[in-house]
Protein backbone atom coordinates (compact mmCIF):
# COMPACT_ATOMS: atom_id res chain seq x y z
CA UNK A 1 0.00 0.00 0.00
CA UNK A 2 3.01 2.34 1.23
CA UNK A 3 4.46 1.50 -2.49
CA UNK A 4 1.12 2.25 -4.14
CA UNK A 5 1.27 5.78 -2.72
CA UNK A 6 4.46 6.85 -3.91
CA UNK A 7 3.49 5.81 -7.58
CA UNK A 8 0.54 7.39 -7.55
CA UNK A 9 1.83 10.58 -6.66
CA UNK A 10 4.35 10.20 -9.22
CA UNK A 11 1.55 9.67 -11.73
CA UNK A 12 0.02 12.86 -10.69
CA UNK A 13 2.72 14.80 -10.66
CA UNK A 14 3.29 13.94 -14.25
CA UNK A 15 6.03 12.36 -13.65
CA UNK A 16 7.36 8.80 -15.04
CA UNK A 17 7.80 6.21 -12.51
CA UNK A 18 11.49 4.46 -12.67
CA UNK A 19 11.21 2.47 -16.08
CA UNK A 20 8.68 4.14 -17.38
CA UNK A 21 8.24 6.87 -19.76
CA UNK A 22 5.24 9.83 -19.35
CA UNK A 23 1.36 8.66 -20.56
CA UNK A 24 2.53 5.08 -20.10
CA UNK A 25 4.09 5.95 -15.96
CA UNK A 26 0.53 7.84 -15.31
CA UNK A 27 -1.64 5.15 -16.99
CA UNK A 28 0.51 2.82 -15.08
CA UNK A 29 -0.59 4.83 -11.78
CA UNK A 30 -4.35 5.26 -12.86
CA UNK A 31 -4.43 1.42 -13.22
CA UNK A 32 -2.52 0.77 -10.12
CA UNK A 33 -4.86 3.20 -7.99
CA UNK A 34 -8.09 1.27 -8.99
CA UNK A 35 -6.48 -2.21 -8.21
CA UNK A 36 -5.00 -0.79 -5.04
CA UNK A 37 -8.11 0.70 -3.51
CA UNK A 38 -11.23 -0.49 -4.61
CA UNK A 39 -12.65 1.07 -0.77
CA UNK A 40 -11.65 4.03 -2.75
CA UNK A 41 -13.59 4.02 -5.47
CA UNK A 42 -16.74 2.21 -3.83
CA UNK A 43 -16.50 5.80 -1.63
CA UNK A 44 -16.14 7.87 -4.78
CA UNK A 45 -19.08 6.01 -6.30
CA UNK A 46 -21.15 5.98 -3.29
CA UNK A 47 -20.28 9.80 -2.63
CA UNK A 48 -21.32 10.73 -6.64
CA UNK A 49 -24.96 9.37 -5.51
CA UNK A 50 -25.20 10.38 -2.77
CA UNK A 51 -24.08 14.29 -3.90
CA UNK A 52 -26.54 13.64 -7.15
CA UNK A 53 -29.30 12.85 -5.25
CA UNK A 54 -29.37 16.14 -3.13
CA UNK A 55 -29.05 18.01 -5.89
CA UNK A 56 -31.91 16.30 -8.12
CA UNK A 57 -34.25 16.74 -4.45
CA UNK A 58 -32.60 20.47 -4.38
CA UNK A 59 -33.36 21.08 -7.71
CA UNK A 60 -37.29 19.43 -7.67
CA UNK A 61 -37.74 21.78 -4.36
CA UNK A 62 -36.59 25.17 -5.53
CA UNK A 63 -36.44 24.90 -9.32
CA UNK A 64 -38.94 22.86 -11.22
CA UNK A 65 -40.05 19.46 -10.62
CA UNK A 66 -42.09 16.22 -12.51
CA UNK A 67 -45.56 15.66 -11.58
CA UNK A 68 -48.27 12.68 -12.64
CA UNK A 69 -51.58 14.00 -14.25
CA UNK A 70 -54.22 12.51 -12.05
CA UNK A 71 -57.88 12.69 -13.36
CA UNK A 72 -59.99 13.81 -16.36
CA UNK A 73 -60.33 17.68 -15.56
CA UNK A 74 -57.52 18.58 -18.23
CA UNK A 75 -58.03 16.72 -21.20
CA UNK A 76 -57.94 16.71 -24.17
CA UNK A 77 -54.79 18.99 -23.18
CA UNK A 78 -53.26 16.95 -20.47
CA UNK A 79 -54.34 12.95 -19.84
CA UNK A 80 -54.64 10.86 -16.95
CA UNK A 81 -50.62 9.48 -16.26
CA UNK A 82 -49.07 12.41 -18.51
CA UNK A 83 -45.31 13.50 -16.89
CA UNK A 84 -45.56 17.05 -16.66
CA UNK A 85 -42.22 19.58 -16.02
CA UNK A 86 -43.07 22.11 -13.55
CA UNK A 87 -41.28 25.32 -13.63
CA UNK A 88 -41.43 26.76 -9.84
CA UNK A 89 -38.73 28.94 -9.86
CA UNK A 90 -39.61 32.80 -9.68
CA UNK A 91 -42.91 31.94 -11.30
CA UNK A 92 -46.10 34.66 -11.42
CA UNK A 93 -49.18 33.37 -12.92
CA UNK A 94 -50.61 34.54 -15.72
CA UNK A 95 -53.62 34.46 -17.87
CA UNK A 96 -54.13 31.33 -20.35
CA UNK A 97 -51.24 29.14 -17.77
CA UNK A 98 -51.39 26.06 -16.95
CA UNK A 99 -50.63 25.83 -13.40
CA UNK A 100 -49.89 23.72 -10.13
CA UNK A 101 -51.51 24.00 -6.94
CA UNK A 102 -53.09 22.79 -3.64
CA UNK A 103 -56.23 24.13 -2.48
CA UNK A 104 -56.20 22.58 1.03
CA UNK A 105 -59.83 23.24 1.79
CA UNK A 106 -60.42 20.85 -1.35
CA UNK A 107 -57.69 18.13 -0.58
CA UNK A 108 -54.23 17.42 0.01
CA UNK A 109 -52.94 16.53 -3.35
CA UNK A 110 -51.97 19.09 -5.70
CA UNK A 111 -54.31 19.97 -8.66
CA UNK A 112 -53.30 20.94 -12.41
CA UNK A 113 -56.05 23.75 -14.23
CA UNK A 114 -55.47 26.34 -16.32
CA UNK A 115 -55.44 30.49 -15.04
CA UNK A 116 -58.45 31.89 -16.38
CA UNK A 117 -57.68 35.37 -14.71
CA UNK A 118 -55.77 36.99 -12.49
CA UNK A 119 -56.26 39.86 -9.56
CA UNK A 120 -58.50 42.93 -10.46
CA UNK A 121 -60.03 40.84 -13.61
CA UNK A 122 -64.36 40.44 -13.75
CA UNK A 123 -65.13 36.71 -14.56
CA UNK A 124 -68.14 35.84 -15.97
CA UNK A 125 -69.27 32.19 -16.39
CA UNK A 126 -72.56 31.38 -19.10
CA UNK A 127 -73.81 28.15 -18.97
CA UNK A 128 -76.80 29.04 -21.01
CA UNK A 129 -74.38 30.08 -24.03
CA UNK A 130 -71.47 27.70 -22.76
CA UNK A 131 -68.78 30.77 -22.53
CA UNK A 132 -66.41 32.38 -20.60
CA UNK A 133 -65.61 35.96 -20.17
CA UNK A 134 -62.92 37.99 -18.38
CA UNK A 135 -63.71 41.54 -18.66
CA UNK A 136 -66.61 41.12 -20.52
CA UNK A 137 -64.85 39.56 -23.70
CA UNK A 138 -65.50 36.00 -24.46
CA UNK A 139 -62.91 34.06 -24.65
CA UNK A 140 -62.22 32.04 -27.45
CA UNK A 141 -60.74 28.79 -25.68
CA UNK A 142 -59.51 26.00 -28.84
CA UNK A 143 -58.37 24.46 -25.72
CA UNK A 144 -61.40 23.17 -24.29
CA UNK A 145 -62.88 19.19 -24.56
CA UNK A 146 -65.86 20.01 -25.12
CA UNK A 147 -68.88 23.02 -24.35
CA UNK A 148 -69.41 23.92 -20.66
CA UNK A 149 -72.55 22.55 -19.34
CA UNK A 150 -74.16 24.19 -15.98
CA UNK A 151 -72.36 21.31 -13.67
CA UNK A 152 -74.25 19.08 -11.02
CA UNK A 153 -73.39 20.76 -7.69
CA UNK A 154 -75.07 23.91 -9.63
CA UNK A 155 -74.05 26.92 -11.19
CA UNK A 156 -71.42 27.40 -8.36
CA UNK A 157 -68.96 30.60 -8.50
CA UNK A 158 -69.57 31.83 -11.72
CA UNK A 159 -69.99 35.75 -11.59
CA UNK A 160 -66.81 37.49 -9.43
CA UNK A 161 -64.30 40.02 -9.44
CA UNK A 162 -60.50 38.13 -8.57
CA UNK A 163 -59.49 39.49 -5.64
CA UNK A 164 -55.64 41.37 -5.38
CA UNK A 165 -53.14 38.47 -4.85
CA UNK A 166 -55.44 35.62 -5.98
CA UNK A 167 -56.45 33.97 -9.69
CA UNK A 168 -59.67 31.92 -11.28
CA UNK A 169 -58.62 28.54 -12.54
CA UNK A 170 -60.87 26.45 -14.62
CA UNK A 171 -59.96 22.48 -16.10
CA UNK A 172 -60.16 22.19 -19.68
CA UNK A 173 -62.85 19.69 -19.45
CA UNK A 174 -65.40 22.03 -18.15
CA UNK A 175 -67.74 19.30 -17.41
CA UNK A 176 -65.34 16.92 -15.58
CA UNK A 177 -63.65 19.54 -13.41
CA UNK A 178 -63.78 20.79 -9.96
CA UNK A 179 -62.09 24.07 -10.05
CA UNK A 180 -62.86 27.83 -9.74
CA UNK A 181 -66.05 27.76 -9.99
CA UNK A 182 -66.97 25.18 -7.03
CA UNK A 183 -67.04 26.35 -3.69
CA UNK A 184 -64.45 24.45 -2.21
CA UNK A 185 -61.98 25.58 -4.08
CA UNK A 186 -63.03 28.65 -5.25
CA UNK A 187 -60.43 31.94 -5.62
CA UNK A 188 -57.32 30.50 -5.76
CA UNK A 189 -54.64 32.54 -3.58
CA UNK A 190 -50.91 32.71 -6.06
CA UNK A 191 -49.09 31.49 -2.97
CA UNK A 192 -50.80 28.13 -3.17
CA UNK A 193 -49.53 27.65 -6.48
CA UNK A 194 -46.83 25.24 -7.13
CA UNK A 195 -45.58 26.43 -10.74
CA UNK A 196 -45.93 26.54 -14.12
CA UNK A 197 -46.60 23.37 -16.46
CA UNK A 198 -44.07 23.59 -18.79
CA UNK A 199 -44.19 20.39 -21.01
CA UNK A 200 -45.33 17.22 -21.16
CA UNK A 201 -42.18 14.57 -20.75
CA UNK A 202 -43.87 11.35 -20.98
CA UNK A 203 -44.88 9.57 -22.54
CA UNK A 204 -43.29 10.21 -25.48
CA UNK A 205 -46.35 10.45 -27.95
CA UNK A 206 -48.13 12.52 -25.64
CA UNK A 207 -44.61 15.24 -25.41
CA UNK A 208 -45.85 19.13 -26.33
CA UNK A 209 -44.88 22.64 -24.86
CA UNK A 210 -47.88 23.51 -22.55
CA UNK B 1 -4.63 34.15 15.41
CA UNK B 2 -4.64 30.64 14.47
CA UNK B 3 -3.63 29.52 17.77
CA UNK B 4 -6.53 31.53 19.56
CA UNK B 5 -9.23 29.79 17.91
CA UNK B 6 -8.25 26.26 17.78
CA UNK B 7 -9.62 23.23 19.43
CA UNK B 8 -12.97 22.46 19.97
CA UNK B 9 -14.33 24.73 22.11
CA UNK B 10 -14.66 27.25 19.19
CA UNK B 11 -16.20 25.00 16.90
CA UNK B 12 -18.83 23.55 19.91
CA UNK B 13 -19.73 26.72 21.14
CA UNK B 14 -20.45 28.42 17.79
CA UNK B 15 -22.54 25.59 16.78
CA UNK B 16 -24.75 25.76 20.46
CA UNK B 17 -24.96 29.18 19.94
CA UNK B 18 -26.32 28.65 16.23
CA UNK B 19 -28.43 26.19 16.57
CA UNK B 20 -30.54 27.54 19.57
CA UNK B 21 -30.74 30.87 18.41
CA UNK B 22 -31.94 29.57 14.73
CA UNK B 23 -34.20 27.04 16.90
CA UNK B 24 -35.76 30.25 18.82
CA UNK B 25 -36.23 31.98 15.13
CA UNK B 26 -37.65 28.89 13.99
CA UNK B 27 -40.25 29.34 16.21
CA UNK B 28 -40.93 32.44 16.48
CA UNK B 29 -41.22 31.98 12.69
CA UNK B 30 -44.22 29.66 13.15
CA UNK B 31 -45.56 31.77 15.03
CA UNK B 32 -46.23 34.88 13.48
CA UNK B 33 -44.63 34.37 9.94
CA UNK B 34 -48.28 32.34 8.55
CA UNK B 35 -51.48 33.74 7.38
CA UNK B 36 -54.96 32.09 9.04
CA UNK B 37 -54.74 29.83 6.00
CA UNK B 38 -50.85 28.66 6.74
CA UNK B 39 -49.82 30.22 3.46
CA UNK B 40 -46.09 32.03 3.98
CA UNK B 41 -46.53 35.98 4.57
CA UNK B 42 -43.80 36.94 2.39
CA UNK B 43 -41.45 39.34 3.93
CA UNK B 44 -41.71 38.59 7.58
CA UNK B 45 -39.33 39.49 9.23
CA UNK B 46 -38.55 36.08 11.55
CA UNK B 47 -38.07 34.37 8.38
CA UNK B 48 -35.70 37.19 7.01
CA UNK B 49 -33.82 37.14 10.41
CA UNK B 50 -33.82 33.43 10.60
CA UNK B 51 -31.89 33.38 6.44
CA UNK B 52 -29.59 36.25 7.83
CA UNK B 53 -28.63 33.88 11.04
CA UNK B 54 -27.82 30.72 8.94
CA UNK B 55 -25.84 32.46 5.79
CA UNK B 56 -23.74 34.30 8.55
CA UNK B 57 -23.90 31.15 10.45
CA UNK B 58 -21.84 29.59 7.30
CA UNK B 59 -19.88 32.47 6.67
CA UNK B 60 -18.47 32.25 10.79
CA UNK B 61 -18.09 28.56 10.16
CA UNK B 62 -16.21 29.11 6.74
CA UNK B 63 -13.74 31.27 8.51
CA UNK B 64 -13.49 28.91 11.47
CA UNK B 65 -12.20 26.14 8.58
CA UNK B 66 -9.92 28.38 7.27
CA UNK B 67 -8.11 28.92 10.36
CA UNK B 68 -8.27 25.27 12.05
CA UNK B 69 -5.44 23.84 11.91
CA UNK B 70 -4.43 21.16 10.43
CA UNK B 71 -1.25 18.66 11.01
CA UNK B 72 0.60 16.28 8.39
CA UNK B 73 -1.20 13.53 7.52
CA UNK B 74 -1.96 10.28 10.23
CA UNK B 75 1.25 7.65 9.20
CA UNK B 76 2.34 4.65 10.25
CA UNK B 77 3.44 1.40 8.29
CA UNK B 78 1.05 -0.38 6.36
CA UNK B 79 -1.66 2.29 7.04
CA UNK B 80 -1.12 4.82 4.89
CA UNK B 81 -4.55 5.83 4.34
CA UNK B 82 -6.37 5.85 7.34
CA UNK B 83 -7.21 9.39 7.70
CA UNK B 84 -10.40 8.18 10.45
CA UNK B 85 -7.18 8.18 12.81
CA UNK B 86 -7.97 11.49 13.57
CA UNK B 87 -10.93 10.44 15.70
CA UNK B 88 -8.61 8.32 18.06
CA UNK B 89 -8.59 9.22 21.37
CA UNK B 90 -8.03 6.07 23.67
CA UNK B 91 -8.31 8.45 27.15
CA UNK B 92 -11.69 9.98 25.54
CA UNK B 93 -14.73 8.57 25.86
CA UNK B 94 -16.97 11.58 24.83
CA UNK B 95 -16.90 10.63 20.90
CA UNK B 96 -18.01 7.01 20.87
CA UNK B 97 -20.43 7.64 23.78
CA UNK B 98 -21.98 10.15 21.50
CA UNK B 99 -22.23 8.23 18.36
CA UNK B 100 -23.11 5.32 20.04
CA UNK B 101 -26.32 7.63 21.20
CA UNK B 102 -27.12 8.74 17.78
CA UNK B 103 -26.79 4.90 16.90
CA UNK B 104 -29.72 4.21 19.08
CA UNK B 105 -31.95 7.20 18.34
CA UNK B 106 -32.02 6.24 14.54
CA UNK B 107 -32.96 2.56 15.42
CA UNK B 108 -35.73 4.13 17.86
CA UNK B 109 -37.55 5.60 14.65
CA UNK B 110 -37.76 2.15 13.03
CA UNK B 111 -40.55 0.78 15.56
CA UNK B 112 -42.22 4.19 14.13
CA UNK B 113 -41.47 4.08 10.34
CA UNK B 114 -42.55 0.42 9.67
CA UNK B 115 -45.74 0.45 11.20
CA UNK B 116 -46.62 3.60 9.26
CA UNK B 117 -44.99 2.74 5.92
CA UNK B 118 -47.04 -1.11 6.30
CA UNK B 119 -49.92 0.84 7.27
CA UNK B 120 -49.85 3.09 4.11
CA UNK B 121 -48.61 -0.37 1.86
CA UNK B 122 -51.76 -2.35 3.20
CA UNK B 123 -53.89 1.02 2.44
CA UNK B 124 -53.35 1.70 -1.32
CA UNK B 125 -53.35 -1.88 -1.95
CA UNK B 126 -57.18 -2.09 -0.50
CA UNK B 127 -57.87 0.77 -2.69
CA UNK B 128 -56.30 -0.67 -6.04
CA UNK B 129 -58.25 -4.13 -5.27
CA UNK B 130 -61.53 -2.17 -4.65
CA UNK B 131 -60.90 -0.17 -8.36
CA UNK B 132 -60.78 3.07 -5.92
CA UNK B 133 -58.87 6.17 -6.78
CA UNK B 134 -55.68 4.99 -5.10
CA UNK B 135 -53.94 7.27 -1.98
CA UNK B 136 -50.44 8.95 -3.56
CA UNK B 137 -48.40 7.58 -1.42
CA UNK B 138 -47.72 3.59 -1.29
CA UNK B 139 -45.77 3.27 1.41
CA UNK B 140 -42.57 1.95 0.04
CA UNK B 141 -40.59 5.40 0.57
CA UNK B 142 -41.38 5.03 4.20
CA UNK B 143 -40.04 1.18 4.49
CA UNK B 144 -37.58 2.32 2.71
CA UNK B 145 -36.56 4.85 5.36
CA UNK B 146 -37.18 2.52 8.37
CA UNK B 147 -34.48 0.17 6.58
CA UNK B 148 -32.38 2.93 6.14
CA UNK B 149 -32.35 4.15 9.71
CA UNK B 150 -31.28 0.33 10.44
CA UNK B 151 -28.39 0.82 8.00
CA UNK B 152 -27.66 4.15 10.10
CA UNK B 153 -27.84 2.41 13.36
CA UNK B 154 -25.39 -0.27 12.12
CA UNK B 155 -22.75 2.57 10.45
CA UNK B 156 -22.90 4.46 13.74
CA UNK B 157 -22.63 1.63 15.96
CA UNK B 158 -19.66 0.44 14.00
CA UNK B 159 -18.22 3.86 14.51
CA UNK B 160 -18.43 4.27 18.05
CA UNK B 161 -16.95 0.46 18.31
CA UNK B 162 -13.87 1.80 16.35
CA UNK B 163 -13.93 5.21 19.33
CA UNK B 164 -13.76 2.42 21.99
CA UNK B 165 -11.42 0.19 20.45
CA UNK B 166 -8.96 2.82 19.13
CA UNK B 167 -6.15 1.46 15.86
CA UNK B 168 -7.95 -1.97 16.09
CA UNK B 169 -10.15 -1.28 13.14
CA UNK B 170 -10.04 1.43 11.95
CA UNK B 171 -12.60 1.76 9.15
CA UNK B 172 -15.22 3.00 11.47
CA UNK B 173 -15.04 6.34 9.67
CA UNK B 174 -15.68 4.40 6.22
CA UNK B 175 -18.97 3.36 7.95
CA UNK B 176 -20.16 6.49 8.15
CA UNK B 177 -21.30 6.11 4.32
CA UNK B 178 -24.10 3.92 5.45
CA UNK B 179 -26.07 6.84 7.74
CA UNK B 180 -24.83 8.77 4.43
CA UNK B 181 -26.74 6.81 2.55
CA UNK B 182 -29.97 6.00 4.49
CA UNK B 183 -30.20 9.46 4.40
CA UNK B 184 -30.93 9.34 0.44
CA UNK B 185 -34.20 7.53 0.82
CA UNK B 186 -35.16 9.81 3.99
CA UNK B 187 -34.27 12.86 1.77
CA UNK B 188 -36.59 11.18 -0.84
CA UNK B 189 -39.44 10.40 1.91
CA UNK B 190 -39.08 13.73 2.86
CA UNK B 191 -39.85 15.35 -0.24
CA UNK B 192 -42.71 13.18 -1.43
CA UNK B 193 -44.36 13.99 1.84
CA UNK B 194 -44.24 17.54 1.12
CA UNK B 195 -44.38 17.73 -2.93
CA UNK B 196 -47.80 19.19 -2.96
CA UNK B 197 -46.84 21.04 -0.13
CA UNK B 198 -47.23 25.21 -1.66
CA UNK B 199 -45.39 26.35 1.45
CA UNK B 200 -41.89 26.25 0.88
CA UNK B 201 -40.90 27.71 4.25
CA UNK B 202 -42.56 24.02 5.81
CA UNK B 203 -40.24 21.78 4.57
CA UNK B 204 -37.56 23.60 3.14
CA UNK B 205 -35.58 23.73 6.78
CA UNK B 206 -36.02 19.91 7.07
CA UNK B 207 -34.73 19.15 3.50
CA UNK B 208 -31.65 21.28 3.78
CA UNK B 209 -31.08 19.34 7.03
CA UNK B 210 -30.71 15.89 5.91
CA UNK B 211 -28.79 16.88 2.80
CA UNK B 212 -26.68 18.69 4.87
CA UNK B 213 -26.51 15.71 7.45
CA UNK B 214 -26.21 12.92 4.24
CA UNK B 215 -23.29 15.50 2.78
CA UNK B 216 -21.63 15.62 6.19
CA UNK B 217 -21.07 11.83 7.34
CA UNK B 218 -19.84 11.18 3.52
CA UNK B 219 -17.51 12.97 4.32
CA UNK B 220 -17.10 11.44 7.70
CA UNK B 221 -16.96 8.35 5.61
CA UNK B 222 -14.39 10.22 2.98
CA UNK B 223 -11.69 10.33 5.75
CA UNK B 224 -10.91 6.86 5.95
CA UNK B 225 -11.14 6.25 2.39
CA UNK B 226 -8.20 8.56 0.95
CA UNK B 227 -10.45 11.20 0.34
CA UNK B 228 -9.99 13.27 3.52
CA UNK B 229 -11.79 16.79 3.48
CA UNK B 230 -11.76 17.68 7.09
CA UNK B 231 -11.99 21.34 6.97
CA UNK B 232 -15.48 20.64 4.58
CA UNK B 233 -16.10 17.86 7.14
CA UNK B 234 -16.07 20.20 10.15
CA UNK B 235 -18.23 23.31 8.21
CA UNK B 236 -20.89 20.36 7.28
CA UNK B 237 -20.97 18.92 11.08
CA UNK B 238 -21.62 22.78 11.93
CA UNK B 239 -24.53 23.37 9.68
CA UNK B 240 -26.01 20.26 10.00
CA UNK B 241 -26.66 20.81 13.54
CA UNK B 242 -27.90 24.40 12.85
CA UNK B 243 -30.23 23.35 9.99
CA UNK B 244 -31.30 19.97 12.06
CA UNK B 245 -32.05 22.44 15.17
CA UNK B 246 -34.36 24.09 12.61
CA UNK B 247 -36.17 21.45 11.54
CA UNK B 248 -36.18 19.93 14.98
CA UNK B 249 -38.66 22.54 16.17
CA UNK B 250 -40.89 21.87 13.03
CA UNK B 251 -41.08 18.17 13.73
CA UNK B 252 -41.18 18.50 17.26
CA UNK B 253 -44.74 20.52 17.36
CA UNK B 254 -46.28 18.47 14.21
CA UNK B 255 -45.74 15.59 16.06
CA UNK B 256 -43.41 13.61 13.70
CA UNK B 257 -41.27 11.39 15.93
CA UNK B 258 -39.43 9.81 13.44
CA UNK B 259 -38.08 12.55 12.17
CA UNK B 260 -37.66 14.49 15.72
CA UNK B 261 -35.24 10.67 16.29
CA UNK B 262 -32.91 11.12 13.03
CA UNK B 263 -32.57 14.53 13.28
CA UNK B 264 -31.10 14.67 17.06
CA UNK B 265 -29.16 11.08 15.80
CA UNK B 266 -27.42 12.97 12.94
CA UNK B 267 -27.05 16.57 15.43
CA UNK B 268 -25.41 14.03 18.04
CA UNK B 269 -23.20 12.72 15.44
CA UNK B 270 -22.32 15.94 14.03
CA UNK B 271 -21.52 17.36 17.79
CA UNK B 272 -19.15 13.98 18.32
CA UNK B 273 -16.81 15.11 15.08
CA UNK B 274 -17.50 18.55 16.32
CA UNK B 275 -15.63 17.34 19.90
CA UNK B 276 -13.42 14.86 18.49
CA UNK B 277 -11.72 15.92 15.39
CA UNK B 278 -10.25 19.34 16.00
CA UNK B 279 -8.08 18.79 18.20
CA UNK B 280 -6.81 15.31 16.76
CA UNK B 281 -6.29 17.47 13.50
CA UNK B 282 -4.51 19.85 15.08
CA UNK B 283 -1.98 17.28 17.30
CA UNK B 284 -2.22 13.88 16.07
CA UNK B 285 -3.49 10.99 18.55
CA UNK B 286 -1.10 8.04 19.14
CA UNK B 287 -1.52 4.55 17.62
CA UNK B 288 -1.41 1.52 19.95
CA UNK B 289 0.80 4.18 22.46
CA UNK B 290 2.91 5.02 19.53
CA UNK B 291 2.79 8.96 19.02
CA UNK B 292 2.09 9.42 15.54
CA UNK B 293 5.41 11.98 14.25
CA UNK B 294 3.40 15.64 13.39
CA UNK B 295 5.61 15.61 10.12
CA UNK B 296 4.99 11.91 9.04
CA UNK B 297 3.37 12.26 5.78
CA UNK B 298 4.85 13.28 2.33
CA UNK B 299 1.77 15.19 1.58
CA UNK B 300 -0.59 17.28 3.61
CA UNK B 301 -4.32 16.37 4.13
CA UNK B 302 -5.29 19.39 1.88
CA UNK B 303 -2.81 18.65 -0.72
CA UNK B 304 -4.47 15.02 -1.40
CA UNK B 305 -7.93 16.39 -1.37
CA UNK B 306 -6.49 19.15 -4.48
CA UNK B 307 -5.60 15.42 -6.57
CA UNK B 308 -8.70 14.04 -6.95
Amino acid sequence: MDNWESEVEQGQAGQPAPGEKGQEGRQSGAQLRKEANPGKELYLNIRVLVTMMTIFVMIFTFVARIIVVSGPSMEATLWQGDLILVWSLGYEPERGDIVVLTQESYQEDSIVKRVIATEGQRVDVDYAAGTVSVDGVVLEEEYIKEQMLLPSWGEGINHVTVPEGCIFVMGDNRNESADSRYPDIGIVDVRCVIGHGLAVVFPFEHWKGL
Amino acid sequence: MKKSISGRRPWLASALAVALAAAALRRWQLSTAFDWLGLAVPGAQSSVILVCLLLMAGAWFVILAVYQPVSKRPWSAGQAHRWDLVFLDSGDLVYPVLVVAAAFLAAASIPMLLPMGLDQWQTYQAAVKAHLQPPSNNGVLTLATAVGALLAFLGLLQMGRDGLHPGRRGKGGFSAALPGVAGCVWLMESFRAHAADPVLWDYTPLLLAIACGMLFYMDFAGMSAGAARPRRLLWMAAMAAALSAVALVTAWMEGSWADVLLLLSQTIAAAAVLWRLPPNLENPPKLNGTPLPADGGEASIQEETTHE
